[in-house]
């Protein structure tokens, strides 16, 4: 008995033996391949960048989610609200820029430095991506060309903003050391002229796929950037301009005019429907993904929406979001383009509330609010989606590029008669159901920027560019613009006729000094107080490579 | 961890026999006979399975499941009751035939087995710093979930609940910060799973799902000589939680319940509406807003709504628990079922919990022991209260608008621009909870080769598997109007194992113990989650997926995987009992680095001199107990963002078809931090353990410190479409503290005893080094597009202070606008950069910041450190008192130095804010011309009316941004002492109930929060961390207030 349960155990034990034999060998082999994990919900480095569809891949987020922090706020606060297009007493995404008291810590000119600076680097892993790639060069270089295209874009920003910053082509240097010296804005100028220059040799004639950058996007935007730069010399009082770069830019819109497939679109007010994105008229307008996730979705209606009935829900924020006093004079009685930019009273937009059978706007004559970009709810168009209007955001449209052209071959002249000049800024003034003109000067080009680009984030920049070399007067026109003083209005939609409405005393408003600082913004704090020589002046950028000079023979 | 039971009761039976012996010699022996019977029971009621023995005799008997014995034994002899964790017991029969025993906890003994890593210890060999906490800091507190059971009961152990609501998570921290970027939370080892600490999410909590009533024991193990077995993810510290397991004996049941009342602890003082229209008034004659008509005569109006009264109500939680156990010789079992159903104090949260549990252990035949463990929990949350920050809402809100139309539905504001939302509506109607189901389970086989040698294999596993809805539903609360219905529905699923192999062979020679453990044990961790979102619903009603319009459906999926392979040993040594050595060594590899830089070594060692059981001490009458313990050990913490060593792009939509953007810097050169520490404590017993004194002093200093490089945004790391910064291990820091408990007897006569305990902590934290010799560390906060630094962190520095502007004055009177430097020469005041005189810039009323560089302009140069979260010390103060039947406990918790930013004071105290405002706000400078016919200039503007702290209605935004940018002013004492706990219990008269077969029943009521005594204005002083992350400690961010906790309680044993 006590034998048989001594083997009984011993067999037992022999089995647990037998069973740890086999196990510790496992356990070994186990151990090494446990910890080589994987990842499944992501791609790693080891396998992207091995074809044109993994270049198209890469480059497809530069046309949308780094830019939005940027179309969120900063587009139209900065671009219109500083240049006192928009008033918006309440936002204060708005009002710090249009009464010039922005400081380093002002909310949207944080996150619109960052997000700029997100332009720059997530092209620079781009292009560091395809340069380490063994796909062949010339397909290297198209898209290449298209992420130098975005950095170029967001150093003209940056330049035309801030003046002298940091230039930066490898993030993985500023991990290394963030404690560098800022460059020049005139060296930042060039990189983004360089960066353009080498967009428009290697972008393709069209583009492969709706949207996407033809080398005539880089043309056209070069025609802007020559034109900025063109003023700059160290006398911001110089009265003159650089003829080199007038000519280039002069050039450059040529270029795109005659020989580029972009066309302007029959109805201006067609150009702000989201079934139009993309159309002949756009060169290069930030893509927005229709019911995308945040960060790829434009949320600028919900900030401009009049009201609730309008969105369908309870982001529309626009009802303190309105036209300024100020933009209101600028308008011609017979301009179509003010029903298109500003909701006035009795304005009737079919293509809104379309179940009532469109939207009337109904409030007191005292107020416009914004309509471009105003598209409707999701009931009217299934792409709208809460805090998403699916709407293309425009960076460059051909009407400006008449407009540029103009500029450059009105140059140091008080007018021009070109016949080229002529006839772009025609077709956009015809096309806005007003007269021709026989001859331009500056008055007439700058008055029809400002309508035509009127909120598309603009008319700040070409206030920045005349005062590169027209300072004084810059600055006394934003004297002039009153922006201390609320007058109340009376608005007849039917004429675009603005009087003052006597029945209201005007009020006033703190706004900050007006003189040569305004033109620069103050770099957002944090970032001095990362880094302190942004304080101490500019180091010149060490330019290695050679530039273009070959794109317009 | 059930070798715990044989190791105790082994250790106890030799110690009995060695008393046997001794009796023998010494006794007298005895014939005459006699039978005595009698229950042996503790303040809990009756204890099955006492041993009891005639002394000097190996007559011996076990109690029975209902306490009672009978057992035969001469009538002059003595009886002898011991049983673990309680002190023996001597009684003399002295010809009595009923002896009723009470017995006493014996929190004193050393003998006490305490958890360490894969193993146990006698209290008594413990050479490390380990602080332990019993069941009954469970029962003694309104815990619900095991974090809360051990604030200010364990020194060393700092504990501060993130948020109040209920099933929230806290912030722990053993022994300081010893990360910067990675997480601070310590690891949990429940019976022998892991289970990570660190949520990141102020609301979910990891360790929700866990009965703190299942709990036998908390085993802290602080310094790195105890945690080191736990090699590279124990910097934190190991908290090592043992459940109960089963009792051999006969079947006994518990039930145990309480009901408790919430009630929020006081209420921010706001405007009413006499006084915001009276503010607004003011405001629109500053020209900030349009006059509103409804305000010509505010004192004729009522007080408005009061929002805090609408959202807040006193709330109910209700606990149930009912548990089984008993057992063979060779198998023992143990069972629980339990609820708890917790409402919030706050409409819109609430929390619930449900549990189940067994565990067998078996010895299935002499050599081979079995048993599994299972435990399965449900527990449901709402959190639409917290997640949709409705706190913030509900003290904005204005009080002219209605919580509700007179036909009962909500009402809202009569217009949309720059309102608030209707909180109540919110709350009540918006859906956004989750459930989340558990299971954990292990199983093992212990194998005996001989009497000294094991071996164990045990496999474990932690499986989650948690769903979360939303649903917004359309409403229309006055003129506030949302058609646009959306629902999302998230799952996710965790599955954890671990298994591990340990050999263990113990053995005595003469006076040498040797205990030497050899492991292998291999983990890994996965989780996914898949998410949908639809809009387009039809009605509030069906929220599912399904009924929302497919177009507008969005889905996301994402996984991660983590591994790590170990080795490692322990070897303990005792010699004659007097000179104690442990020391051990780990070996990690982690999939969570590149293949170069996998593998690494965790070294401890640890030497304790048992000075009592030397020759010059062992008689003396005082010091019973004396012992210095010496500990030096590494650490690792592998926080990292997973494959942060290798260049990752994420899915970014485009228009043409899936885009892919790089969402890191990849660190291939990544690795651990490491923390090394040392570690002197003396542990002292004096007057038989009347008092008894653990000490312990600490140098911990972490290198390779892990670090999501602060980089400028011009390295593109911020916003949308960024990259993560990189991970570092660069820097260092050093902790360094002093902790003790302090247990004492005060008294003990008859019926009546009092206990105290003390607990103390101090830590100090400091950065040795950072990125780069300036390098800094910042952390901001931010409010709509208001974004700030909140704290910084450099070298030299504590972690994570307040940092900000220092408000040296006012601008009373025009002179103030100018000083005379030491020369004598007469200079402008500096004023904030871009800001002139004027009543649109800087005015009379207007704040003096210091200028600290003295260039004569206020901007960020002139910043600096405002205040430090971390206290000075905290403690905890507890007081047992039992008499007659009656426990009464009471605990006072506290914290003393710590600065808490109360961060919405700079919107809620703003008079220039459109929102509804705290009273303090209505003490804004009033302002007035001293000539009233001469001009508005600053030389004819005085102060005539305010509270003499507080600045003017801002005339500008650009004023009122200056005056309340983040400043000293909003940091506030945030010392503290609570009277966190009182708990009274009462065990009924045994002659009302033990018919019925019940052999306890017990009575109770627990308090807790029941008073706080602190000068902090805002709802709590006990703020934790936003998000857990230590540089966001103690920033009152409108955080959910710990509510007032009343029990009342009912413990029955059959």
């Amino acid at each position: 008995m006590l034998i048989s349960k001594i083997l009984q155990t011993m067999k037992t034990k022999k089995i647990i033996y037998k069973v740890l034999l086999i196990a510790l060998p496992l356990i070994w082999t186990g151990c090494s391949d446990l910890l080589d994990v994987e990842p499944d919900d992501r791609i790693t480095k080891e396998n992207f960048y091995k074809s044109e569809s993994d270049f198209q891949a890469a480059t497809g987020p530069l046309y949308n989610k780094v830019w939005f922090d940027f179309n969120d706020k900063f587009y139209y606060g900065l671009g219109d609200g500083r240049a006192a297009n928009l008033y918006a007493p309440y936002s204060d995404y708005v009002y710090p820029f249009t009464d010039l008291t922005e400081t380093g810590l002002t909310g949207p000119l944080v996150s619109a430095w960052g997000s700029l600076y997100n332009v720059v680097q997530q092209s620079n892993n781009v292009i560091i991506g395809i340069n380490g790639s063994t796909v062949n060069e010339s397909l290297k270089s198209k898209y290449i060309a298209e992420a130098r295209f975005m950095r170029g874009i967001a150093y003209w920003y940056l330049a035309s903003l801030w003046g002298d910053v940091i230039i930066s082509t490898d993030p993985r240097e500023l991990v290394k050391n963030p404690i560098v010296n800022k460059n020049p804005l005139k060296d930042v100028y060039e990189f983004a002229m360089r960066d353009l220059e080498y967009a428009a040799k290697y972008l393709p004639e069209t583009a492969g796929q709706s949207g996407r950058l033809t080398r005539y996007s880089a043309f056209g935007m070069l025609s802007r950037v020559y034109l900025s730069y063109s003023g700059i010399s160290d006398n911001p009082n110089s009265g003159s301009r650089n003829q080199e770069y007038l000519d280039l830019a002069k050039k450059a819109a040529e270029k795109v005019i005659n020989s580029g497939p972009y066309s302007l679109m029959p109805n201006y007010a067609d150009l702000f429907m989201i079934e139009n994105n993309n159309n002949s008229e756009s060169m290069f307008a930030l893509q927005w993904v229709p019911n995308g996730d945040f960060g790829v979705n434009n949320t600028q209606q919900a900030y401009f929406a009049l009201s609730s009935d309008i969105t369908g829900d309870d982001a529309a924020w626009g009802y303190w979001t309105r036209a300024s006093y100020n933009v209101l004079q600028e308008y011609e009685s017979k301009d179509v383009r003010r029903k298109a930019t500003w909701m006035g009273d009795d304005d009737f937009y079919p293509e809104i509330s379309k179940s009532n059978g469109g939207y009337t706007v109904d409030h007191a004559k005292d107020f416009l609010t914004v309509k471009k970009g105003v598209v409707g709810s999701t009931k009217d168009n299934s792409k709208i989606t809460r805090m998403n209007s699916a709407l293309n955001t425009y960076m460059l449209r051909l009407g400006e590029v008449y407009l540029n052209y103009a500029e450059a071959a009105l140059g140091n002249n008080a007018s021009t008669a070109d016949a080229l000049a002529l006839s772009g800024v025609n077709k956009l003034r015809v096309r806005a159901g007003l007269d021709p003109k026989t001859t331009l000067t500056y008055a007439d080009i700058i008055h029809e920027r400002r309508v035509e680009l009127c909120m598309e984030g603009q008319y700040w920049y070409d206030l920045v560019r005349r005062s590169y070399y027209k300072q004084q007067e810059v600055v006394n026109y934003v004297t002039g613009q009153n922006r201390g003083t609320i007058t109340p209005i009376l608005y007849d939609s039917a004429t675009n006729t603005v009087s003052v409405d006597a029945t209201k005393s005007t009020s006033s408003r703190a706004i900050g000094v007006i003189d040569a600082t305004i033109f620069v913004l103050p770099y957002p704090e944090s970032e001095l107080v990362q880094n302190p020589l942004l304080r101490e002046n500019p180091v010149p950028y060490q330019f290695t490579e050679e530039r273009i000079k070959d794109l317009f023979q | 961890m059930t070798n715990f039971l044989i190791t105790k009761s082994k250790s106890k039976y030799f110690k009995n026999l060695g008393c046997l012996i001794l009796m023998f010699v010494f006794s007298a022996a005895v014939n005459a006979q006699t039978t005595v019977s009698g229950t042996v029971s503790d303040s809990n009621g009756p204890i099955p399975g006492v041993n009891i023995v005639v002394k000097g005799s190996n007559i011996t008997t076990v109690s029975n499941f209902d306490g009672t014995y009978s057992i035969s034994a001469p009538s002059a002899g003595t009886l002898v009751y011991s049983f673990i964790g309680y002190k023996a017991k001597e009684i003399a029969i002295a010809n009595k035939t009923k002896i009723d025993v009470f017995l006493e906890e014996d929190l004193n003994n050393l003998k006490e087995v305490v958890v360490v890593g894969y193993g146990t210890m006698k209290r008594g060999d413990l050479t490390g710093a380990v602080s332990s906490v019993s069941s009954a800091a469970v029962t003694q507190s309104v815990a619900t979930t095991i974090d809360q059971v051990l604030q200010g009961r364990a020194a060393g152990v700092n504990i501060q609940q993130n948020n109040g609501a209920p099933g929230s998570s806290s912030s722990v921290r053993i022994r300081g910060i010893s990360s910067i970027t990675g997480s601070n939370e310590p690891i949990y080892v429940i019976d022998g799973v892991v289970i990570d600490g660190t949520t990141g999410s102020m609301n979910a909590n990891p360790l929700a799902g866990i009965n703190p009533s299942d709990i036998l024991s908390m085993d802290i193990l602080k310094d790195a000589s105890a945690t080191a077995i736990y090699g590279s993810r124990a910097a934190n510290g190991v908290i090592m939680i043992t459940t109960k397991t089963g009792k051999k004996g006969e079947l006994t049941l518990n039930f145990d319940s309480y009901v408790g009342w919430q009630e929020i602890p006081k209420q921010l003082q706001v405007l009413n509406l006499r006084e915001y229209g009276t503010l607004k008034n003011a405001r629109a004659d500053l020209g900030i807003v349009e006059r509103d008509n409804n305000f010509i005569r505010p004192d004729l109006l009522g007080n408005g709504t009061d929002w805090q009264k609408e959202l807040f109500t006193t709330a109910m939680m209700q606990s149930y628990n009912l548990s089984a156990s008993g057992g063979s010789d060779t198998t023992t079992y143990a069972l629980g079922i339990g609820y708890l159903d917790q409402d919030g104090i706050a409409i819109g949260s609430s929390f619930n919990r449900f549990n189940l549990r067994g565990v067998i252990d078996s010895q299935v035949k002499s050599f081979l022991k079995l048993g599994v463990n299972m435990a399965l929990n449900k527990t449901e949350q709402v959190t639409t209260f917290t997640d949709g920050s409705l706190i913030l809402t509900a003290l904005k809100q204005t009080p002219n608008v209605a919580a509700r139309n007179a036909d009962g539905t909500f009402d809202g504001p009569d217009t949309t621009e720059f309102v608030q939302n209707n909180p109540l509506g919110l709350a009540l109607m918006r859906d956004n909870h989750n459930e989340n189901y558990g299971i954990r389970a292990n199983t093992y086989a212990e194998i005996s080769f001989s009497k000294s040698l094991k071996f164990k294999s045990q496999y474990s596993l932690d499986y989650g598997f948690g769903n979360n809805y939303t649903f917004n539903p359309s409403y229309a609360f006055g003129a506030l109007v949302n058609d646009i219905r959306e629902g999302t529905r998230t799952k996710s699923l965790s599955q954890n194992w671990i298994w591990n192999n340990l050999l263990t062979y113990n053995k005595n020679f003469g006076v040498h113990t040797v205990n030497v453990m050899l492991g292998q044990e291999m983990q890994e961790q996965h989780g996914e989650n898949l998410y949908g979102y639809r809009s387009g619903y039809i009605t509030n009603g069906a929220t599912d997926l399904n009924a929302g319009d497919p177009t507008t459906a969005r889905n996301s999926n994402g996984s991660w995987t983590r591994a790590l392979s170990s080795y490692f040993g322990r070897v303990f040594y005792s010699f004659n009992d007097k000179y104690l050595l442990t020391g051990t060594i780990r070996r990690d590899g982690s999939s969570q680095f590149a293949k170069e830089n996998r593998w690494d070594w965790f070294p401890s060692a640890a030497l304790a001199w048992k000075v009592s059981n030397e020759n010059f001490l062992k008689d003396n009458k005082t010091i019973n107990n004396l012992k210095l313990r010496l500990g030096w050990g590494i650490v690792g913490n592998q926080s990292v963002p997973d494959y942060a060593y290798t260049s990752v792009y994420g899915t970014s939509a485009t228009n043409w078809g899936s885009g892919q953007i790089a969402t890191n810097t990849a660190n291939p050169d990544l690795g651990w931090e490491k923390t090394k520490s040392s570690n002197i404590g003396l542990d002292l017993g004096l007057f038989n353990n009347r008092i008894e004194l653990i000490a312990d002093v600490y140098y911990k200093k972490t290198d390779g410190l892990l670090l999501d490089l602060a980089l400028p945004a011009y390295a593109g790391t911020t916003g949308q479409g960024a990259t993560a910064p990189p991970t570092f291990n660069i820097g260092a820091l050093e902790n360094k503290g002093f902790e003790f408990t302090l247990n004492t007897l005060n008294m003990q006569r008859n019926d009546f005893t009092w206990k105290s305990n003390f607990v103390f902590s101090m830590n100090r934290s400091k950065v040795l080094a950072l990125n780069t010799e300036s390098g800094v560390y910042n952390m901001t906060l931010q409010q709509g597009s208001d974004v700030t630094v909140v704290t910084r962190t450099s070298v030299g520095q504590p972690i994570g202070q307040f940092y900000g502007y220092k408000v040296i004055g006012r601008f009373e009177k025009a002179t103030d606008f100018y000083y005379k430097d030491k020369d004598g020469v007469v200079k402008p005041t500096a004023l904030p950069e871009g800001m002139a005189i004027g009543e649109n810039g800087v005015w009379i009323g207007d704040y003096m910041f210091e200028d600290v560089n003295k260039d004569g302009v206020i901007n960020e140069k002139d910043t600096g450190y405002i205040g430090n979260p971390a206290p000075d010390f905290t403690f905890g103060i507890g007081n047992t008192f039992s008499f007659l039947g009656f426990d009464v406990n009471i605990l006072l918790t506290g914290s003393y130095g710590n600065d808490v930013l109360n961060y919405q004071r700079r919107w809620l105290e703003n008079p220039r804010e459109n929102t509804n405002l705290l009273k303090s706000a209505l003490g804004y400078a009033q302002l007035e011309l001293i000539d009233p016919n001469g001009p508005n200039d600053y030389r004819n503007v005085q102060i005539v009316g305010g509270d003499p702290y507080m600045p003017r209605i801002g005339a500008s935004s650009a004023s009122s941004a200056s005056n309340y940018r983040l400043s000293n002013r909003f940091v506030e004492d945030g010392s503290y002492v609570r009277v966190k706990n009182i708990s009274i219990g009462y065990n009924l008269p045994k002659k009302l109930y033990s018919k019925y077969g019940i052999s306890n029943i017990k009575v109770y009521s627990n308090a807790q929060n029941v008073l706080t005594f602190t000068k902090y204005k805002g709802y709590d002083p006990e703020i934790g961390s936003i998000n857990q992350s230590v540089l966001l400690t103690g920033i009152d961010n409108g955080r959910y207030p710990s509510p007032i906790i009343t029990t009342l309680g009912l413990n029955v044993n059959f």
